[in-house]
């Protein structure tokens, strides 16, 4: 199809009519070729690649200050652009949705995140179709596009193969995925889903653990050599976006110990280097000020042993960041072997939100207890630290570890706050390097236009020569919200589009215009989300009456200077608008992300008996029938041999939080990890019977209420062969990745007495499991646990 | 009540370096006859796994008081939740079994093994519990520690303070 016959706004692009000429039969017919051609994108529309970086702050890498070796990104900056006043939405899904799509994060369902799909249209996690992505927009227009790594924006309960897949990375523009569609994966046991099916946990090789991050330039260069043998003339999108630097933080020693000694100063001098350092760098101004937050420990006030192991924290936190760097330089280098990098268009955000907080002040061993909402102080804290391999063990495979807040408060550097935070720079602003040798002319420099993650299309669209489209597949589309900055690829001077933004995350919100910001915090810490502080917040709460904060940042880089006293008019101005841009971009309710709490949930599931027959492995968790908080019944037909039989029944998730059911000696066990807090374990005192065995596991709650206590029972043949208590339950979620399977226990274990076996294969046959997940519930009973199930939802969403 | 009764203190620690601090300064406070102890060690497992008694202290301080030949026979009969299967506590009847410090030093490596993490320590002290303030004071660096008391004359209280300590621990 030539250029001009091409109309590329109304997506799928029309094949232009016929014109040609049909005869009865080819003698006479005439041939128009244009009917068999493949779309192509414009002449000269570069390939894309679009690298982000997760959970991580503007204070984190070296390119921009920061403590962190970051060379691949420098050399990216290097050769290209530094932005130091780009923006993005303070939450993991929100930032993604928008950037894919080029509107506002409310107006396309994603006011929170993926695995909570709220009942209001700004937060129902579902992309509209009048908002089509950018990979979709560009795949119709003759590009191939691929995504690898993080996803996050299918919602939880939709990650099987029951589907519906149009909200997975294939219904959303990609040709091909590969990566966790969640919000986050265990480094070396993730549960990777390639295009439409889950494949499940990769195991290492020469033995060494798998590691996901060394894995995802592997995926990315495959598909790129692939595509460019199959199709030499177009032009390709990649979506490449790391599992790092977001809890579990995991990363092997070789990378962390780098950092040995490097974090002993601890983070108010932290701080103070890394600002010094952005100073002689210039990407903050000379005269930035650091904003203070006693919300944060002195670290002097700290006992040696706290030092110490923050200190550690930070170092695996590093290390685990700079290998992101590596395995990005690794795609790099595969690109510019192919003799195509300067044909690409670099756009690497460092941080899809500023680094997070939801370690809590002492950091943690197991980041699902916090999204459980388990208190633990920094004494249990450390004392579970010890019992689950102690400080050595912080950053391998053990453990899913999390540092303290206050190091996430020092990665966002010279900013206050971080992630969830949108009423603050700390959550919302985040590096952003672009590299593109054809329309750069001073390589290295730095932009300061006031940008944003929803520019990134317009921009991505603008180079490409691509224009948004009104329509696709016969829906009219909404407008693209952000504004392109190509032009600021050329010219430092290049006029400032986006010149107002409203931000909204978890309730924090902020309006920005000219230079002004309004800062609206919800008044809460982040990473608390009980149902006792969230309350405040319900009816009666009028936003309005928060504290505000103003700041004028072309003066005040890192809102330091709050001058909402002697500008009240300028607040009240901000506030208006912020109500505006609320109305407009599906921002309204505040908080509607979090419904749950305030007693907005979902009618009831009338699904209580989910069957398993046979072996069905790599269920994700979103996906597992919901045991919390009352009791349960899990039954298991199988058959055992002659001679016995031993190996994994059921194995839900792994030892920091899980359940299985096992033969081991030939005696029936029940293992329940309670976070890694607690552990409970029943056996049977006799081996099970050759022939067809029911074997099933009965948990009686003492009330149906979150985290309840409950006697187990071990059954064979209908007959109690042991029973045992367990005085804590899971309330909400055991894991954040980790999956299911009947008949072995794929990746991490969920009783460690076997993990010399694993996967610990059943040597039987497995006809059914069953569960029956509400055996005795009474009504009110089942609204009141289905509340609570919403609202831990809601929590874990919030902190995803 | 401090003439009769002994203190059986389990600390452990996260940073091993920290653990040798407070053992110096409990060892200290024995020089100094400050407090009457007997029997103190500090064990620490490096980060390849190698367990190592690094030092015992039941040379010091020691007044002869007799802690009961049965002592001994607490060997095996700990269990604490937080350290299952950890035999803290045996090593702890290895050293009680009259602070023999070859005995100790043969048998609290093997015992701490499956107690400690690697690049951890643990500090193992009787001591008169009439000094307990001034042992609290110097055991700074440790993140959990769990103190029982036992009559200086009974075996069977000793099991009793064993098992106290260790459940003082997994709390």
């Amino acid at each position: 199809m030539s250029e001009e016959t091409i109309d590329r706004s109304t997506l799928p692009i029309r094949r232009p009519p016929f014109a040609g000429v049909t005869g009865k039969t080819l003698e006479g017919s005439e041939p128009d070729w244009n009917q068999a051609a493949h779309v192509m994108p414009p002449e000269g529309a570069p390939n894309v690649l679009v690298v982000l970086i997760d959970d991580a702050g503007f204070g984190n890498p070296s390119t921009f200050g920061g403590a962190i070796d970051t060379p691949n990104y420098t050399r990216m900056a290097d050769q290209g652009l530094r932005y130091n006043r780009f923006h993005v939405t303070a939450v993991c899904s929100p930032t993604r949705a928008a950037m894919l799509t080029g509107r506002n994060h409310h107006r396309v369902g994603f006011g929170l995140v993926a695995e909570f799909s709220g009942p209001f249209p700004g937060y129902n996690a579902t992309i509209p179709r009048d908002c089509a992505t950018l990979p979709r927009v560009l795949q119709e227009n003759g590009y191939m596009t691929s995504a690898i790594g993080k996803w996050h924006l299918t919602p939880d309960d939709q990650q099987g193969a029951s589907g519906p897949f149009n909200r997975w990375p294939n219904g959303l523009g990609f040709d091909y995925y590969w990566g966790f569609l969640g919000g986050e994966a265990g480094q070396y046991d993730p549960l990777i889903t390639e295009n439409q099916k889950v494949l499940g946990v990769p195991e290492g090789k020469d033995g060494k653990p798998y590691y996901f991050p060394d894995d995802m330039p592997d995926k990315a260069t495959d598909w790129l050599h692939r595509v460019r043998a199959e199709r030499p003339g177009a032009p390709w999108f990649m979506y490449y976006a790391t599992g790092c630097s977001h809890a579990p933080h995991q990363v092997p020693r070789e990378w962390s110990d780098r950092y040995q000694g490097k974090f002993d100063q601890g983070w108010d001098v932290a701080r103070e280097q890394t600002l010094a350092r952005q100073k002689e760098l210039g990407v903050v101004p000379p005269d930035t000020e650091l904003p203070q937050n006693d919300a944060f420990p002195q670290w002097d006030s700290l006992s040696d042993t706290e030092k110490r192991l923050y200190a550690r924290q930070m170092e695996v936190y590093a290390g685990y960041s700079e290998n992101a760097d590596w395995n990005v330089g690794r795609v790099l280098a595969a690109i510019e072997e192919m003799g195509e990098l300067d044909d690409t268009l670099v756009i690497w955000i460092w941080g899809d939100n500023g680094a997070s907080m939801e370690g809590t002040l002492s950091g943690t061993f197991n980041e699902l207890t916090t999204l459980n909402g388990i208190p633990l102080t920094t004494e249990q804290q450390m004392g579970l630290l010890f019992k689950h391999g102690g400080l050595e063990a912080w950053g391998g495979e053990l453990m899913a570890p999390h540092y303290s807040s206050a190091w996430a408060w020092a990665s966002n550097c010279p900013f206050d706050w971080g992630k969830q935070v949108a009423s603050h720079l700390g959550g919302t602003r985040n590096p952003l390097v672009v590299r593109f040798p054809e329309a750069i002319a001073d390589p290295g420099g730095l932009r300061s236009q006031f940008t944003h993650v929803i520019d990134i299309a317009p921009t991505v669209l603008e180079i490409a020569g691509i224009p948004a489209p009104t329509h696709v597949d016969g829906i009219e589309q909404e407008r693209l919200h952000g504004f392109t900055f190509a032009d600021s690829l050329s010219s430092p001077e290049a006029p400032e589009r986006h010149t107002q933004q409203y931000f909204e995350a978890v309730g924090n919100r902020a309006m920005y215009k000219d230079g002004w910001w309004l800062a609206m915090r919800l008044p809460r810490i982040p990473w608390q989300l009980d149902p006792e502080v969230l309350r405040g917040f319900g009816p009666g709460w009028d936003p309005d009456d928060d504290p505000v904060e103003l700041y004028y940042l072309p003066d005040d880089f890192a809102q330091a200077r709050d001058l909402a006293g002697e500008h009240p008019e300028k607040v009240e101005e901000l506030r208006k608008l912020f109500w505006e841009e609320a109305e407009r971009y599906q921002v309204l309710p505040i908080l509607g992300g979090l419904s749950s709490f305030y007693g907005i949930v979902p009618p009831i599931p009338k699904e209580s008996r989910f069957t398993y027959r046979g072996r069905i492995e790599n269920v994700a968790a979103g996906m597992i029938p919901r045991i919390y908080n009352h009791s349960y019944a899990i039954k298991a037909d199988i058959v055992v041999p002659e001679g016995g039989v031993e190996g994994v029944i059921l194995a839900a998730f792994d030892h920091l939080g899980g359940f299985a059911l096992y033969v081991q000696d030939g005696k029936l066990k029940h293992h329940y990890s309670m976070l890694g807090v607690f552990e409970y374990t029943q056996e049977s005192d006799t081996a099970l019977p050759a022939g067809e065995v029911g074997v099933e596991v009965v948990f009686a709650a003492d009330e149906a209420k979150p985290a309840t206590g409950g006697e187990v029972t071990l059954l064979v043949n209908g007959d109690p062969v042991a029973s045992g208590r367990m005085e804590h339950t899971v309330p909400a979620r055991f894991s954040g990745y980790a999956g299911m399977d009947i008949g072995c226990d794929n990746g991490l274990v969920v009783d460690r007495s076997y993990a010399d076996k694993a996967p610990f294969r059943f040597t039987g046959e497995i006809k059914q499991v069953t569960f029956d997940i509400a055996p005795d519930l009474s009504d009110e009973d089942a609204q009141l646990l289905h509340e609570h199930a919403q609202q831990g939802l809601a929590a874990h969403a919030a902190s995803a | 009540m401090s003439e009769e009764t002994l203190d059986v203190l389990i600390a452990v620690y996260l940073i091993p370096d920290l653990a040798q601090e407070d053992f110096d300064s409990f060892v200290d406070l024995a020089e100094a006859k400050t407090i009457s102890i007997e029997g103190v060690a500090l064990v620490t497992k490096d980060a390849d796994g190698e367990v190592k008694v690094q030092e015992t202290g039941d040379h010091l301080g020691h007044k002869g008081a007799a802690a009961g030949g049965g002592v001994g026979l607490a060997l095996g009969l700990f269990a604490p939740p937080l350290l299952a299967a950890t035999a803290v506590g045996a090593a702890l009847g290895g050293l009680t079994g009259k602070f023999a410090r070859k005995r100790v030093q043969a048998g609290i490596g093997e015992k701490m093994d499956d107690a400690l993490p690697p690049g951890s320590a643990g500090i193992i002290a009787i001591y008169d519990h009439a000094d307990a303030d001034a042992v609290s004071g110097a055991l700074a660096n440790t993140i959990r520690k769990s103190v029982a008391e036992i009559d200086k004359a009974s075996a069977k209280e000793l099991k009793t303070g064993l098992e106290e300590a260790g459940a003082g621990l997994a709390g």
